[in-house]
């Protein structure tokens, strides 16, 4: 069944929202580059799971939410989305500053969530080295550093490989500004995620690629250390784009983890 | 019209094959370069020639800041201005400006810029400017709230000047439980208040509605006048009368004893025009910083790069003013009338423009060019 698009109305905010597949309900949430939507990967996980995938507020064509000031603001209200949304305990992944969302979720309301998927995770501040700041970076310099080999990235030409209509420029911009809203500082961190995510017992994934040039693998080991019950798999060739450069072998390893074909 | 004087404070003191080695000068090239030897010296030579100005007979001295850049060390513009209310004795202190969406605290520097007033006796013209993107990420303010944040901390100063304290302020940006300055203006209801622009109609309209002065720095004559116009919509809105008193530019002037030193002088100052100036846009325009309306404008105010224009077309369109005391009293009387400004900023030394050069332009404006124009 193709995905379907609805909108989702939360605390006065239309949240654009793509809906597809079977299963067991999988929230998805987006990094900093917008909501791709259903992807390769994702195709791949709807075939075991519902997925939601909601285009965060201020960015794509979600309604404006200009108050906010953080990623806490932004996982305390998905969490009211997915009470909105009717999604009862539903995995949760999220990538880049969607996987900060994620993890500072579960830090709120752990019991409101089955498992959880982290994926290059922003949140944490690195212990010897930086995030690169994506702020100061052109557009083609940030391209240029988000993938290990954008030659071996099946989605190249469909996601990246042409210049942007007007349309989708402003989009951009507006990702953009929406992003640097929530992040600016301290720059893409919160000093006191750490303090609570030994709360977080929820069974965890954490999937970073080897080659990521944005945040360093190294907060993979910091998220693993400090969740109680959390792996962390490392992609070889692989930068700050797992789902987008390895769709099929992350497709894989979310659906095993989650458990997929052995869960209804 | 009235003439200001004015200078960057640039530390322009190191090889230029070093600061074309980096993106840019501002924010990327090391501060190693900096020579607080030289940097002292030069600190002092400025003042003097702020002081020489102000002698001279220039109606206002013009101060400004910038950050982690070699063309502009002056880093503080509250200070500056201190220091010229101490030495100098008649000529206004233009502050253009503090830099408000970068000042975490309103409040202190609604203090430092009343303490400016009371020492000078009553001479500081407050500027208030919304500053580059670099000083964004100097200061690591949010880009996105910079209107926000700079509407909000001149709505303090402004309540700092004229309500009386002690009171509380609980704003989006700005929270202060205590507000009880022990320094207020000489200046009532409070010195009067500029603004500058380059490209966002939006600070036009705010400073129209207002009555601040506003100037237009180094555009076009025909942006400058639909910038004004921008300027009148908001004088228009609040039933405000324009004159020329609410209206300045801002260009770089030079004046010397023959045409030819004055245009080798003015040589000087294409050094601010480019090399100063080159960055990548997310330097100077960090996301979020302008609306849509003002990048639109951004496009379409900058016809041709400055970077981009000889020596020679810069002084054709008036970015650049250079020759004898009578060349320079003409050019600045026609850009009196092509914009009806009240007010006419000088970049008035620059680069490596040396101490004698620039005292001896300062010396023929104050006997020749001044008296020419003041009656315009």
């Amino acid at each position: 069944m193709p995905a379907r698009e609805e909108t989702v109305r939360v605390g006065g905010i239309d949240v654009h929202t793509w809906i597809g597949g079977r299963g067991a309900p999988l929230l998805v949430l987006h990094g900093a580059g917008g909501n791709r939507g259903f992807t390769r990967w994702v195709e791949r996980a709807a075939e075991h799971f519902t997925v939601w995938a909601p285009t965060h507020p201020g960015f794509g064509r979600s309604g404006d939410a200009d108050w906010m000031e953080g990623i806490d603001d932004l996982a305390r209200f998905y969490l009211w989305f997915m009470d909105a949304a009717g999604l009862a305990r539903p995995h949760v992944l999220g990538h880049s500053i969607g996987g900060w969302t994620a993890a500072e979720m579960a830090s709120m309301s752990p019991a409101s969530i089955d498992r959880l998927v982290l994926v290059a995770p922003a949140g944490l501040k690195p212990e010897t080295g930086e995030v690169l700041d994506v702020f100061y970076c052109s557009p083609r310099e940030l391209r240029d550093a988000m993938v290990h080999d954008p030659k071996r990235i099946p989605e190249w030409d469909e996601l990246f490989g042409r210049p942007p209509t007007p349309a989708e420029a402003e989009i951009a911009t507006r990702n953009r500004e929406m992003a640097a809203r929530l992040t600016w500082k301290p720059y893409m961190h919160n000093p006191r995620l750490a303090h609570f995510l030994p709360r977080v017992a929820n069974p965890a994934l954490i999937v970073w690629g080897r080659g990521d040039r944005l945040v360093p693998v190294e907060c993979g080991e910091q998220y693993r250390r400090l969740l109680p019950n959390a792996t962390l798999s490392v992609l070889e060739d692989c930068g700050h784009l797992p789902p987008i450069e390895h769709p099929e072998r992350f497709a894989r390893l979310v659906v095993d983890f989650l458990g997929g074909a052995g869960r209804p | 019209m009235k003439l200001y004087y004015f200078s960057e404070m640039p530390h322009h003191e190191f090889p230029d094959a070093e600061g074309e080695k980096y993106p840019s000068l501002r924010l990327e090239f090391p501060n190693r370069f900096f020579d607080p030897a030289i940097a002292s010296a030069n600190y002092r030579r400025y003042l003097d020639e702020y002081e020489a100005a102000d002698q001279a007979g220039f109606d206002g001295l013009m101060i400004n800041e910038h950050h982690s850049t070699p063309s502009c060390v002056n880093v503080g513009v509250n200070m500056t201005a201190a220091i010229l209310a101490r030495i100098t004795r008649r000529a206004k202190i233009l502050l253009l400006g503090n830099i408000l969406p970068i000042e975490d605290n309103p409040v202190r520097m609604a203090e430092q810029i009343a303490m400016a007033d009371c020492i000078s006796g009553g001479r500081v013209l407050s500027g208030f400017v919304r500053g580059v993107g670099v000083e964004t990420w100097w200061a690591n303010t949010n880009p996105v709230h910079n209107r926000e944040r700079f509407e909000e901390c001149h709505d303090l100063i402004l309540k700092c000047w004229t309500a009386p304290g002690p009171f509380r302020w609980e704003g989006r940006h700005y929270h202060f439980r205590h507000v009880n300055p022990w320094c207020l203006p000489l200046q009532k209801p409070h010195p009067p208040i500029w603004t500058p622009g380059t490209a966002s109609p939006e600070t036009a309209i705010w400073a129209g509605e207002r009555g601040y002065t506003y100037v237009p720095f180094l555009v076009p004559f025909d942006i400058a006048r639909e910038l004004f116009d921008y300027y009148r919509e908001g004088a228009a809105r609040a039933g405000r009368t324009v004159t020329p008193d609410n209206l300045g530019f801002l260009i770089c002037a030079v004046a010397a004893d023959t045409r030819a030193r004055a245009l080798e002088a003015g040589r000087h100052f294409v050094w601010r025009m480019g090399p100063t100036l080159r960055a990548p846009a997310e330097f100077m325009s960090p996301v979020g910083m302008r609306s849509r309306a003002a990048s639109q404008f951004a496009l379409r105010s900058r016809p041709r790069a400055l970077s981009s224009m000889s020596y020679e077309e810069l002084v054709e369109e008036h970015f650049i003013i250079a020759g004898t005391p009578d060349e320079v009293a003409d050019r600045f009387a026609h850009v009196q009338r092509e914009l009806g400004i009240g007010h006419l900023l000088l970049e008035a030394q620059e680069s490596r423009m040396d101490h004698p050069t620039t005292m001896r332009s300062i010396e023929l404006m104050g006997a020749k060019v001044i008296p020419a124009i003041s009656s315009l």
